[in-house]
């Protein structure tokens, strides 16, 4: 049951590609802020993607190994009161616009 | 008569003068540097990998400084941050102290004015900071690399 919980958790990050496999635009950060208001994550603009830019860097650097830790790393950074699943939706939209090289990362969470 | 009332009227305006200048800038338990690094047992590398994942936009600003400076200032910052740290609390406070009190103390502040913003300029960032670094490995190199 746990189990299942966080697959459908991880599956939230995932879903979202289909939908905002957009076209590009000419500044990712009003795109980011625009899918993160759709998880109901406000806040400032600024402040949420460069949280975004430095989770993809931790993950390129080794400090966070995988999604679970990268996931933890934004939840913490986020506002108070925020869900675990607004965490993976974050960081699902975080790697999607900055870093889709390491979008394998949520795949290897969900099938764990 | 009036030569000893002047004597007595010089005497306390002198002492007057030297005294404000003394107390206005003293350094304080707090002030420049917050009482928790005065005090943190952590190491640098501990404390900076406790903010990097508490605070990671001003670890970021941090990082982005120290990387604009040369290898030369770079370097000396580690060292003088790593001679801190050293420090026992007498030290770090008598430290605090000199750079209140005389603004040629540190030299490095010429050179790099915000060498050790990470670590004497903000009391909320040196509190989330020193709360988690116990957690970390006392010696991780990688911090100054990012």
């Amino acid at each position: 049951m746990k189990g299942m919980r966080f697959a459908s958790i991880v599956a939230s990050a995932i879903v979202p590609a289909m939908v905002f496999a957009a076209p590009a635009h000419a500044d990712p950060d009003t795109d980011f802020t625009k899918e993160l208001h759709t998880y109901g994550i406000y806040g400032q603009k600024d402040y949420n993607a460069w949280i975004a830019k430095i989770a993809c860097k931790r993950l390129y650097n080794g400090v966070d190994q995988d999604a679970e830790k990268s996931a933890k790393f934004i939840f913490l950074q986020l506002q108070k009161g925020s869900t675990t699943e607004q965490a993976w939706q974050f960081l699902g939209a975080a790697l999607r616009t900055y870093c889709p090289e390491k979008l394998p990362i949520l795949d290897a969470s969900a099938h764990q | 008569m009036l030569i000893k009332a002047s004597v007595a009227a010089a005497a306390v305006s002198v002492v007057a003068m030297a005294l404000p200048a003394v107390a206005s800038a003293d350094a304080t338990d707090d002030y420049p540097i917050p009482n928790r690094i005065l005090k943190t047992t952590c190491t640098v590398d501990q404390y900076m990998a406790a903010v990097r994942d508490s605070d990671p936009v001003y670890y970021e600003r941090y990082m982005i400084d120290y990387n604009n400076k040369s290898p030369e200032v770079q370097q000396a910052a580690r060292d003088r941050i790593y001679w801190f740290f050293s420090m026992d609390y007498a030290g770090r406070r008598q430290y605090s102290e000199d750079t209140a009190t005389n603004a040629f103390y540190e030299q490095l502040a010429w050179n790099w004015p915000n060498w050790a913003k990470l670590f004497f300029n903000n009391k909320g960032v040196a509190a989330h900071g020193t709360d988690t670094c116990a957690q970390y490995p006392p010696s991780d190199p990688a911090v100054w690399n990012w």
